[in-house]
C-alpha cells in the first residue's frame, strides 16, 4: 500500500487538462507567474485537483449568510447578486423559522410525542432542494423561486465574471458575511482552502487582492473589538490595519485528522504546528481571529499547557512590552502552536512599538498564574485540549459523583423532541466529569462546512447550531464532519412506523438529529432542568474559570 | 441572588419551612384542643395536601418540557416533604402505631414509604461516588451486551490457550468455575453491600488454584483471562448499583399510589361518616 498523498482525492472529477488550460488563459490565472510555486505544488496540479468547476441555474444560492465554508469562488461566466443589509428571511435560506412554543403547544407534546422513533409528516420530509438532474457540476442545492420578487424586495449588488469572493470565510473560519444567489445561468471556479492558501502564498497579485478584501471588510472592526486595542487613537488603529500580516496554521479540516489521531493525545500534540518557540525572539503581536492554540512550557523533558487561546485572544504582548520598556532583547517565555487550525494575525513589532505600547498600560503576565497552579491541576486541561472540548460552547458536562445514571435527562429530551433523545449519555470520561455525546454547539462548527442546502445553522440568536429538518437531505457531511461523533443520521418513518424510502433508489431517507439546546422550547434545555442531582451542566469550555460549577 | 448564593441558601429555606410548615399546624391544633375543637382535621387535611404535593415531584418529571422549575429544587423540597409528612403523621394520629385494622394498613404502608424514600435518597448519595471510583462507565442497558462481549472474549482466551498449549488445565477450570462467573452478572448482594469484595476474594481464590497448575504460557493466557475477570466485576457493580438506583423506584410509586387510594378512602369516610 502507498503512502496516501495530498491529491489524492481532488476536488472535483471533472477537472481534465482541457478544462485546466482553459482556466490558466483566463485573465485570473493567466497573470499568475507558475514558475514561482515550488516543484510539489504546481499551479497546474492546483488548479486540478484543489479546484472544481460548478454550475448554477438562476435562483439557485451560491453561498448564504451565516454559512462555514471551506472555499471560495470565482465567477466563470453569468451574473450574481449579492443581497445586502438586511439579508434575506430566514426561511428562503432553507433556515428553520424561529418559533417559541406556547404554554399549550409546550405542553401537547405530552400526548404528541410518539412511540415510533422518528416519525415524520411524510409531506414535509421531502426538502425543497434542486436536484443535480445527473449533472456532478450541479450539486443539490437550495434555490429561490422568484428572483424577480427578491431583486424587488431587496437591496442586491452584482458580481461578474472574474470575481472573486468567499475567501475571506475560506482562509478565515468565519461564517460568510453576505448572501449570492446566481441571476441567470452561471458557471464558477470553486477553489478549495488548501489551493486557495497556496495560490495567495505564492502569488502577490492574488495575496494583494485577497489581504485587500480582508483589510477593507474585516480587520479594522476585528482589531477595535480587541480589548488590548479598544483605546487606541484612529491613526494608530489606521497604522496597525495596514501593516498587520495574514497567517493560518494548521489544517482547515482539522477534523478529519482529530479523528484519526486522538487515540493518542500525545502524536495528537506532535502534530500540532508551531506558531512561536519558546526562547526566541517575538517578531510581533499575535491575535487569534479564528481557531484555538495552545500555549506551552518547557517542563522536565515535556512540554507543558500553560492555557490554551481562542479567538479574540493574544499572543506576544508581556515580553515585547518588557522589551520596549527595558531595551533589552524579547525571548518568548512560551511556544504556540495550532490545535486544529488557527487563523492569526501578525502585528509587526516595530508597528507597536510606534503605535501602541505608548497608549497602553503595562500588560498583565497572562500566563505567570497557570504557570504558578501545581502540576497535578494540568490534567484537566490538557484532557480539554487533547479532545479538542475545547470547542464546545454549551457541551453537556456531567458530574459522576452526582449523576445516579437514572436517566431523567435522556427522558426529559425525548419529552420534548417527539419521543426522540438527541444525545447519548455516554461521552469523554475524565476523573469524575463526563463530557457526554451532545451537540456541544461549537466555536468552530466544522459540522456546518459542506451542508450543502444550509440545513445545518446557527440559530438566529444565542449561536445555538440547529438543523432544519425539512431542507436536511440526509447526506451525512455533518455527521461525517463531527469530530465528536454527536450528531446522529436518522431513519425516518411515517405515522405507522414504515420506513421513508426514496422514490428514486429505494433507499431510506436519512436525516441528521442532534441536540438543538431545546430551541424554541419554553423553558430552555430540558436536560438541565430534569436533573434532580444537578449532575448536569451545560458549559462553555471557553470559560474554564466557571468549569464544575453549578450552573 | 445569583445561583451560587441561592444553593447555599437552599438547605437553610428548607429547614425553615419544613419547621414553619409543621409548628403552624401545631399551633393551630393546640388552639383547637383547648377549644374543643376537632385538631385532627386540621392535621389531617394538612398532611393530606403535603402528600399531594409530595406526589407532584412525579408529575414534574414527565412535564419535562413546561418551565415548572428544576427538578434538583422539587427533589429537595419533595425530601423535605417526606420528612414532614412523618411528623405531621405523628402528629395527626398522636401515635406511633394507630388502632384499627385500616388505619394500621395506612400507617404501614406510610411508614414503608418513607423507609424507601429514605433508602433510595441514601442510595442516590452513595453510590454515585463508588461507581465514578470503579474507573468503568457503562450505560444499565448495555450492561447484558457488555456481559457477552467479555464471555466471548474469555472463551477465545481459553481456546487459544488450548490451543497454543496443548493443556486443557485452564479450559476446565474455566468450565467449573469462570464460565459460570461470565454468564450473566453476578455477586449482586456482595456488590451491593460491600461493594462486591466478597466477589473479588472468590476470583483471587479461582486464578491462585489453577496458577499452581500452569506453566508460563498458560499463565500468560490466564492473566488474559483475569483482565476481563476484573472487568467483569466492574460491569457487576455497575449492575448491582444501577439496578438498585433505579428500582427502589418500582417500590416507592406503588406504595406512594397506595398510600394516596388508602388516604383517599380515609378522607371519604371522614368526610361522610365523622363530620
Amino acid at each position: 500500500m502507498s503512502r496516501p498523498q495530498r491529491w489524492d482525492a481532488p476536488f472535483g472529477p471533472d477537472m481534465t487538462d482541457a478544462a485546466v488550460d482553459r482556466l490558466l488563459a483566463r485573465p485570473e490565472f493567466a497573470t499568475i507567474r507558475a514558475g514561482r510555486f515550488p516543484s510539489h505544488a504546481p499551479l497546474r496540479e492546483i488548479l486540478r485537483h484543489d479546484t472544481r468547476l460548478v454550475r448554477f441555474k438562476a435562483g439557485d444560492l451560491v453561498v448564504r449568510e451565516g454559512d462555514y465554508g471551506s472555499s471560495a469562488f470565482v465567477i466563470l461566466s453569468g451574473t450574481l447578486r449579492v443581497v445586502l443589509t438586511p439579508g434575506l428571511p430566514r426561511e428562503l435560506l432553507g433556515r428553520r423559522p424561529a418559533r417559541r412554543r406556547g404554554w399549550w403547544q409546550s405542553l401537547a407534546q405530552l400526548w404528541r410525542s410518539r412511540r415510533i422513533p422518528e416519525v415524520r409528516d411524510t409531506p414535509r420530509a421531502a426538502p425543497v432542494t434542486r436536484a443535480s438532474d445527473g449533472d456532478t457540476t450541479m450539486l443539490r442545492r437550495v434555490f429561490l423561486q422568484d428572483v424577480p420578487a427578491i431583486l424587488d424586495a431587496h437591496k442586491t449588488a452584482v458580481l461578474t465574471e472574474g470575481a472573486l469572493f468567499g475567501e475571506l470565510a475560506a482562509l478565515g473560519r468565519v461564517p460568510r458575511t453576505a448572501t449570492m444567489f446566481a441571476e441567470t445561468d452561471a458557471e464558477l471556479l470553486e477553489i478549495r482552502w488548501q489551493g486557495l492558501r497556496e495560490i495567495r502564498r505564492f502569488d502577490e497579485g492574488w495575496r494583494r487582492t485577497i489581504d485587500e478584501h480582508y483589510r477593507a471588510n474585516a480587520l479594522r472592526a476585528h482589531l477595535r473589538a480587541t480589548p488590548l486595542l479598544a483605546n487606541l487613537d484612529g491613526p494608530a488603529i489606521e497604522q496597525l490595519t495596514e501593516h498587520t500580516l495574514f497567517e493560518t496554521y494548521g489544517t482547515f479540516d482539522w477534523h478529519v485528522s482529530y479523528k484519526r489521531l486522538h487515540e493518542e493525545p500525545a502524536a495528537a500534540a506532535a502534530h500540532e504546528p508551531l506558531i512561536a518557540r519558546q526562547g526566541e525572539h517575538p517578531d510581533g503581536l499575535l491575535l487569534i481571529r479564528a481557531g484555538f492554540a495552545r500555549v506551552t512550557a518547557k517542563l522536565g523533558n515535556g512540554q507543558r499547557t500553560l492555557i490554551y487561546l481562542g479567538a479574540g485572544d493574544h499572543y506576544g504582548i508581556d515580553e515585547l512590552y518588557a522589551a520596549w520598556q527595558t531595551g533589552q532583547p524579547a525571548a518568548l517565555e512560551t511556544s504556540l502552536t495550532a490545535v486544529g487550525y488557527v487563523d492569526v494575525l501578525r502585528v509587526p513589532t516595530h508597528i507597536l512599538e510606534k503605535n501602541v505600547f505608548p497608549q497602553i498600560p503595562p500588560p498583565p503576565r497572562r500566563f505567570a498564574a497557570a504557570a504558578a497552579r501545581p502540576l497535578a491541576a494540568d490534567g484537566l486541561l490538557e484532557w480539554l485540549v487533547d479532545e479538542r472540548l475545547i470547542n464546545g460552547t454549551r457541551a453537556m458536562l456531567i458530574d459522576l459523583d452526582r449523576c445516579t445514571r437514572c436517566d431523567d435527562c435522556v427522558r426529559a429530551c425525548g419529552a420534548t423532541h417527539g419521543g426522540n433523545p438527541r444525545f447519548l449519555r455516554a461521552g469523554a470520561t475524565r476523573d469524575h466529569w463526563m463530557v457526554t455525546h451532545a451537540c456541544m454547539h461549537c466555536a468552530d462548527p466544522v459540522c456546518m462546512i459542506g451542508c450543502p442546502t444550509g440545513a445545518i445553522h446557527r440559530a438566529e440568536h444565542g449561536g445555538v447550531v440547529v438543523i432544519n429538518d425539512d431542507t436536511c437531505v440526509g447526506c451525512g457531511t455533518c455527521a461525517n464532519s463531527c469530530p465528536y461523533d454527536n450528531i446522529v443520521m436518522s431513519v425516518i418513518r411515517d405515522a405507522r412506523g414504515a420506513v421513508l424510502l426514496d422514490a428514486a433508489d429505494r433507499e431510506p431517507i436519512l436525516k441528521a438529529t442532534k441536540c438543538d439546546l431545546c430551541e424554541g422550547q419554553l423553558a430552555g434545555p430540558a436536560c438541565v432542568r430534569a436533573c434532580p442531582h444537578d449532575a448536569l451542566q451545560r458549559v462553555d469550555f471557553r470559560d474554564l474559570a466557571a468549569f464544575g460549577k453549578p450552573s | 441572588m445569583n445561583t451560587p448564593a441561592r444553593k447555599t441558601a437552599l438547605p437553610w429555606v428548607l429547614l425553615a419551612s419544613g419547621v414553619l410548615l409543621f409548628l403552624l399546624p401545631w399551633f393551630w391544633s393546640r388552639h383547637l384542643h383547648a377549644h374543643l375543637g376537632r385538631p385532627a382535621l386540621v392535621t389531617g387535611w394538612w398532611l393530606f395536601a403535603v402528600m399531594v404535593f409530595l406526589c407532584g415531584f412525579n408529575a414534574r418529571k414527565r412535564l419535562a418540557m413546561l418551565p415548572l422549575g428544576s427538578a434538583s429544587a422539587w427533589l429537595a423540597w419533595h425530601v423535605t416533604g417526606g420528612f414532614l409528612t412523618l411528623a405531621l403523621f405523628w402528629l395527626h394520629t398522636r401515635s406511633l402505631w394507630p388502632r384499627g385494622l385500616y388505619e394500621q394498613a395506612l400507617a404501614g404502608l406510610f411508614y414503608l414509604l418513607n423507609f424507601s424514600g429514605i433508602v433510595g435518597w441514601i442510595l442516590q448519595r452513595a453510590y454515585p461516588r463508588m461507581l465514578t471510583g470503579s474507573g468503568v462507565e457503562i450505560i444499565y442497558e448495555r450492561i447484558p451486551a457488555e456481559v457477552a462481549r467479555l464471555r466471548g472474549g474469555a472463551e477465545a482466551v481459553v481456546l487459544a490457550c488450548t490451543r497454543a498449549t496443548g493443556s486443557d488445565t485452564l479450559a476446565r477450570h474455566y468450565l467449573e468455575t469462570l464460565d459460570w462467573f461470565f454468564r450473566r452478572p453476578r455477586f449482586f448482594a456482595s456488590h451491593a453491600l460491600s461493594g462486591g469484595r466478597k466477589a473479588r476474594a472468590w476470583l483471587r481464590q479461582q486464578c491462585a488454584a489453577v496458577r499452581l497448575y500452569l506453566n508460563d504460557a498458560e499463565r500468560a493466557h490466564l492473566n488474559r483471562l483475569t483482565a476481563l475477570a476484573e472487568r467483569k466485576l466492574e460491569i457487576d457493580f455497575h449492575h448491582a448499583a444501577q439496578s438498585l438506583m433505579k428500582r427502589w423506584l418500582l417500590l416507592h410509586l406503588p406504595l406512594a399510589a397506595a398510600v394516596m387510594l388508602l388516604a383517599l378512602w380515609h378522607v371519604f369516610l371522614v368526610c361522610v361518616y365523622a363530620l
